[in-house]
């Protein structure tokens, strides 16, 4: 038995595997260009807080848009619970830009902004936290995106630019 | 030929990226992340000297936020956890890299440097370590403490000051290292402690083919917890 006959591969299978690498490639690419090029953002666990005492002290017992710089820089605590979000109204001015800072107290919930890069698994025990800039009035829901139990289809808020 | 070449370039392949994962999983370097620059400032400290960000270069920062006419019990924790920072200092080894803390007042108008200096002893402050600072106009302190510490306070209509407790970790190139918002299921200074170790520990090892390997741990985001 020659080399060439104990390492025949398939030409179909050759191709198969070539276009599976060449696919990798492909992904790896489309990943680099999009957090580096465009921005995307991968909602990091910032921190771990205690989901039994995160409605009742910290940032959290009091939810809501806080001022950073005005007009400007703001941030935003929201609690996601069964099922709404804590505060389900938000405002904020043209240009501001918003770091979001989500925690659940229960079970786990989805957070996402529609028209916004943001869309974060929100997980309790853990802080999911995302920026973002508005340069255009108008009208965004965020909506839960997991299923969190009977009434998962109305939890959601909305936040106004204007 | 050919084929070795091609089982050469696979086996390369396999390196690279196991060799990646692994690194990710096992994390053998942790570092702190590079969270933005820390803002420049120019203010008053408690004995009435100027103090700027530039005067802190060169050593580890450790920022907290408060008010000496806060009776909340925030307040009052802040300056705990800070005392309790600036007791284990001594006994910390990072090399030869000194260690500031410094505690902003929100309420400049009424803090002067006067009260600022009598609330510092009154804590119990150990002015080698720890100052507090005012500053003189205090349009610029939104910009200083809430643009770029990124901590909340406002002043309210009916004169109280709603303040959100933060520490800040900024290291000696002025780049913020750790924000510490709130409470984590460890102590903020157990936590700040451990950290400015972790940062030591960086700015000692991370020199020559070493620092590879901490600029890899900070592309795949192995943070210290």
């Amino acid at each position: 038995m020659t080399d060439k006959q104990s390492m025949h591969i398939d030409p179909y299978e050759k191709n198969w595997i070539r276009l599976s690498i060449g696919l990798l490639v492909v992904f790896a690419t489309a990943v680099t260009v999009a957090g580096f090029a465009f921005g995307f953002q991968v909602p990091t666990p910032e921190d771990r807080v205690d989901p039994r005492t995160v409605a009742t002290e910290g940032p959290w017992a009091d939810p809501g848009l806080r001022e950073l710089v005005p007009g400007k820089k703001y941030e935003a605590y929201i609690l996601a619970q069964t099922w709404a979000f804590l505060p389900n109204e938000i405002t904020v001015p043209v240009g501001a830009e918003v770091t979001f800072y989500v925690t659940s107290k229960d079970v786990q919930h989805g957070f996402k902004l529609q028209d916004t890069n943001i869309n974060m698994q929100i997980v309790p025990g853990q802080v999911s936290k995302l920026t973002v800039t508005f340069d255009e009035p108008g009208v965004h829901n965020f909506i839960c995106t997991e299923y969190c139990g009977a009434a998962h289809a109305i939890m959601f808020g909305t936040l106004t630019v204007e | 030929m050919k084929r070795l070449l091609l089982y050469g370039f696979y086996t390369l392949m396999i390196v690279v990226v196991g060799g990646a994962f692994a690194f990710k999983v096992f994390q053998p370097v942790q570092v702190l992340p590079r969270v933005r620059l820390a803002p420049g400032f120019s203010m008053i400290n408690e004995n009435g000297e100027r103090l700027t960000n530039e005067d802190l270069r060169g050593q580890f920062t450790l920022y907290s936020f408060t008010y000496t006419r806060c009776d909340d019990p925030t307040c009052l924790a802040l300056d705990e956890t800070m005392l309790v920072i600036q007791d284990q200092l001594a006994a910390l080894d990072l090399g030869d890299i000194p260690v500031s803390m410094v505690t902003i007042t929100v309420d400049p108008e009424y803090d002067t440097p006067e009260i600022l200096l009598a609330h510092a002893e009154s804590v119990g402050a150990d002015p080698d370590y720890w100052q507090f600072a005012t500053i003189a106009d205090p349009s610029l302190l939104k910009y200083v403490v809430g643009g770029g510490f990124e901590t909340y306070y406002e002043h309210m209509d009916d004169g109280r000051i709603r303040l959100d407790p933060a520490f800040v970790l900024v290291d000696g190139w002025g780049i913020i290292r750790g924000e510490y918002r709130y409470q984590t299921l460890s102590s903020d200074s157990d936590r700040i402690i451990r950290h400015m170790g972790v940062l030591a520990e960086e700015v000692q090892n991370s020199v020559g083919s070493a620092s590879i390997a901490y600029e890899a741990a900070h592309y795949f985001l192995c943070y210290a917890p």
